[in-house]
């Protein structure tokens, strides 16, 4: 009777999502059935995956990150990019990790440097002339047409990419330039006097090596990723992805969040600029259009026994779709729905089985309780930041070869992510869970709807209407779960 | 009355300036007012006026309120296609769709408050950007074209010679001034009004604002009313202006835009969210002259300084820093006058 009580609001919940689905598919077919709700659930995989990061953040250090969208489409573009053209990152990788390294200078320079207020403006004013200086004429446009064109072809090296000497110069320039906005920025807290200095040196020299062997490597690197086949060449991509994400993460609340801990608005304000930020970069560089990205060969076969029968005979067929209920099925969705389950379980062991898992539990309950028992919270912040984002930027990849990678899904998906947030509760994995499925079933129902029609009783001829209209439906989902329960359903109470 | 001039004088020299702008620039140059200079500085100031008066009715929120509204292109939306749908397919007169417009907004951001307000304060701004995404997805839908033209907006708006802005500059201008002054002086009448008090209450503490016995969520409903009016009434505006309404009124950039506003002006300051359109204005398009389409991105890495490091905007810095300045010196003052040559501070 307890547990009833405890789980009043989930189990309602689930009743009336129980009767809606009846209710819902009663009129039609099994196969049309079974393939909306397929199609819902590998929506709601892809919403999962930039939910999750939304609410883990939100629940643990009451940030509410708006460019966890842009996160998502800069791990899509990093993958497609590695995965179609990584002569980009090659050469783009090293100006970064030079910026970075100097930045990382910071707890170094705050022990030495303590510049006056003017010095700190000059220096500011410095830094920006070197960078400047230091990317002027860098051929970005011609570095991404090399991909657009020969998409998995291996291309030649000597076009396009500047040489190693230039590049060599552009890496010192935007070294010194990080040094100086850090010098500009330094400040002397206690905090950062404590670092010792061979860590820092240690990151420094770590990130140099880094841009000059990822620099030195260029032409190899470049050849053994587009040699390599299709499939194992994705796997790497969702690495890549993941990987972009979480360091973009780990870097925004090192950077730029952590500072504003002490001013909660601001740090939402910073985040809403940011995806404006992001938004615009990837306008710059990869340009306004879109581009799908090729589907790897596992998923990918066409023959005459395709499609496959059932899932045992794809293992040995990778045809490019499944019959489901006597309806094929595109198989690269299954291995998105195969994804995001891995994630749900992989972020409930996280939480439940393991001892990080129960300081990010206990630091939701209460993080100033959880510091006075000697953890360090800021370093789980980070760390959650960065596993949110990095999940973002794995969802991003994921979703690249079913719809393409485009400036406008970052806030497509952050749009989709509120909602399920909202509806699931912030700061819940497990309504963060529900929310996806919800807002992925109602999404797929409300496409196949109206691409059907609607003919109510009453009504001579159907109506039909563009997707436009089953994108902005699910918003009504959160309106009416906002007004039953404001806090969402498995959200506390304020 | 001289006490009021006194205490008002950049105000009145402000409002004095804009006045005699047209035709001072008109003197300068020899252009009669509508060519040339004239006619194009009257035209970037009208627009600086229409998003001085969008700024105000977000800082009513942000500033006054401690509300962040993620949406509120929203309503700077609504009131531009209410007013052009109505007029255009409707035949209505301007007035009928104004008061429309106003009926509209209001409702809209009364359900809003409703429904995000109870909670937490970033659902507002989940809930807001959410239903500010949903109407652009719908404005830019096929479905609806005949009535809001998708992508491409919907043109030509009918009105009156007396109020065509192409024909009229000049007294657009003046239009377009008497708006954003009276706005000034009504948001300034709500500030100061008994319920403004309790806005400022619940911005800088709404749990004692609720212990002391308020019903906070009144009057955070009715902050977000008289903000969403006048955001959508700034809408009005800008469609008579364009004689258009784009799927770019509805869309993040223009809630973006209110919010560089008022942080470059000063959050929480009255005056300060319109001088922040004014700069902004001014200086997207020089940065739009010099740099291109790069500007955008430079615009926004400005804003994220800004927001690190100067939150308070001109006017909240300028004032801290007044005050500050006049600390010392009445102090500097007071030790020469008592003779002890002792700092203090």
């Amino acid at each position: 009777m307890t547990w009833l009580n405890k789980n009043r609001n989930p189990l309602i919940t689930a009743l009336i999502i129980l009767i809606a689905l009846v209710l819902a598919f009663s009129g039609k077919s099994p196969q049309t059935t079974s393939s909306i709700i397929l199609s819902g659930v590998t929506l709601a995989a892809l919403y999962f995956l930039v939910a999750s990061g939304v609410s883990l953040i939100f629940g643990l250090m009451d940030v509410l990150n708006f460019a966890h969208g842009s996160l998502f489409m800069f791990g899509a573009y990093a993958g497609w990019t590695f995965y179609t053209n990584p002569r980009l990152l090659f050469n783009t990788a090293p100006i970064l990790l030079a910026v970075l390294a100097g930045l990382a200078l910071s707890p170094i320079l705050a022990r030495f440097v303590a510049l006056p207020r003017w010095a700190r403006w000059l220096a500011v004013l410095f830094g920006i002339a070197m960078a400047i200086f230091a990317l002027r004429d860098f051929p970005i446009d011609k570095l991404v047409a090399m991909g657009m064109s020969m998409t998995g072809k291996i291309i030649p090296t000597a076009e396009a990419q500047e040489p190693i000497a230039t590049m060599l110069l552009r890496i010192g320039g935007m070294f010194i330039a990080g040094a100086v906005a850090s010098a500009a920025t330094a400040t002397r807290s206690a905090e950062r006097l404590e670092a010792p200095m061979s860590r820092t040196l240690g990151i420094v020299g770590g990130l140099v090596a880094l841009a000059l062997i990822t620099l030195f490597v260029r032409d190899l690197g470049e050849q053994a990723i587009l040699g390599t086949e299709s499939n194992w060449r994705f796997l790497l991509a969702l690495g890549v992805g993941a990987g972009t994400g979480a360091a973009l993460g780990a870097l925004m609340e090192w950077g730029l969040i952590r500072p504003l801990y002490a001013r909660p608005i601001y740090q939402i304000l910073l985040t809403l600029g940011l995806t404006f930020v992001f938004d615009q970069v990837v306008r710059f560089v990869w340009g306004p259009a879109g581009a799908f990205m090729e589907i790897p060969q596992w998923f990918n076969t066409s023959s005459q026994d395709c499609p496959s029968d059932n899932l045992l005979l794809w293992f040995s067929q990778h045809c490019d779709s499944i019959f489901v209920m006597g309806r094929p099925f595109p198989s690269y969705r299954l291995f998105i729905i195969l994804v995001g389950a891995i994630m749900v379980l992989g972020i409930a062991l996280l939480l439940q089985r393991t001892r990080f898992g129960m300081i990010i539990r206990a630091g939701v309950q209460d993080s100033e309780m959880v510091e006075a028992l000697g953890i360090n919270v800021r370093r789980v912040f980070t760390l959650v930041f960065a596993i949110g984002a990095g999940l973002a930027g794995l969802g991003g990849v994921v979703a690249a070869p079913f719809l393409g990678v485009y400036p406008g899904m970052a806030m497509e998906f952050l749009l989709q992510a509120f909602i399920v947030v909202v509806i699931g509760g912030l700061g819940s994995i497990p309504g963060a869970v529900v929310g996806a499925l919800l807002v992925g079933l109602a999404r797929a129902y409300g496409d196949h709807i109206v691409l059907a029609g609607i003919q109510l009783p009453w009504m001579t001829d159907a109506i039909s209407g563009s997707p436009a209209i089953a994108r902005a439906s699910t918003v009504l989902i959160m309106a009416i779960v906002l007004f039953l329960k404001p806090t969402g359903i498995f959200g506390k109470k304020e | 009355m001289n006490q009021f001039i006194r205490n008002n004088l950049g105000y009145l020299l402000l409002l004095a300036a804009l006045v005699i702008l047209p035709y001072a620039l008109a003197l300068i140059t020899g252009d009669p007012l509508n060519k040339g200079l004239p006619l194009f500085v009257q035209g970037l100031m009208i627009q600086v006026f229409i998003l001085a008066v969008f700024a105000l009715s977000y800082d009513i929120l942000m500033g006054h309120t401690g509300i962040l509204s993620f949406g509120h292109a929203l309503f700077f939306g609504t009131g531009a296609y209410t007013l052009g749908i109505l007029v255009k397919y409707g035949q209505w007169s301007i007035p009928a769709a104004i008061v429309a417009v106003v009926i509209i907004a209001a409702l809209e951001s009364f359900v809003i408050g409703v429904l995000s307000l109870r909670v937490h304060g970033v659902y507002f701004a989940m809930v807001t950007l959410a239903f500010a995404t949903v109407a652009f997805i719908l404005v830019e839908a096929t479905d609806f074209k005949k009535w809001t033209g998708a992508e491409d907006g919907l043109h030509g708006i009918p009105v009156p010679d007396a109020l065509n802005p192409a024909l009229h500059r000049t007294e657009f201008y003046f239009l377009a001034l008497a708006f954003a002054v009276m706005v000034y002086l009504l948001v300034k009448l709500f500030v100061d009004s008994p319920s403004g008090r309790v806005w400022a209450a619940i911005r800088e503490n709404e749990a004692r604002a609720t212990s002391i016995g308020y019903n906070t969520l009144v009057f955070k409903v009715q902050a977000t009313i008289i903000s969403g009016i006048i955001g959508a009434l700034a809408g009005v505006l800008n469609a008579l202006w364009n004689l258009s309404a784009t799927p770019q009124t509805m869309g993040v950039d223009t809630t973006i835009n209110a919010l560089l506003m008022c942080i470059i002006g000063g959050s929480g300051t009255i005056i300060g969210p319109m001088l922040g359109a004014g700069v902004l204005q001014l200086l997207g398009y020089l940065l739009n002259l010099w740099l291109g389409s790069v500007w955008q991105l430079v615009f926004g890495l400005i804003y994220i300084l800004l927001v690190l490091f100067v939150p308070y905007g001109i006017i909240g810095t300028w004032r801290a820093k007044n005050f500050e300045w006049r600390a010392m010196w009445r102090d500097r003052l007071q030790r020469v006058a008592t003779g002890t040559g002792k700092s203090s501070g």
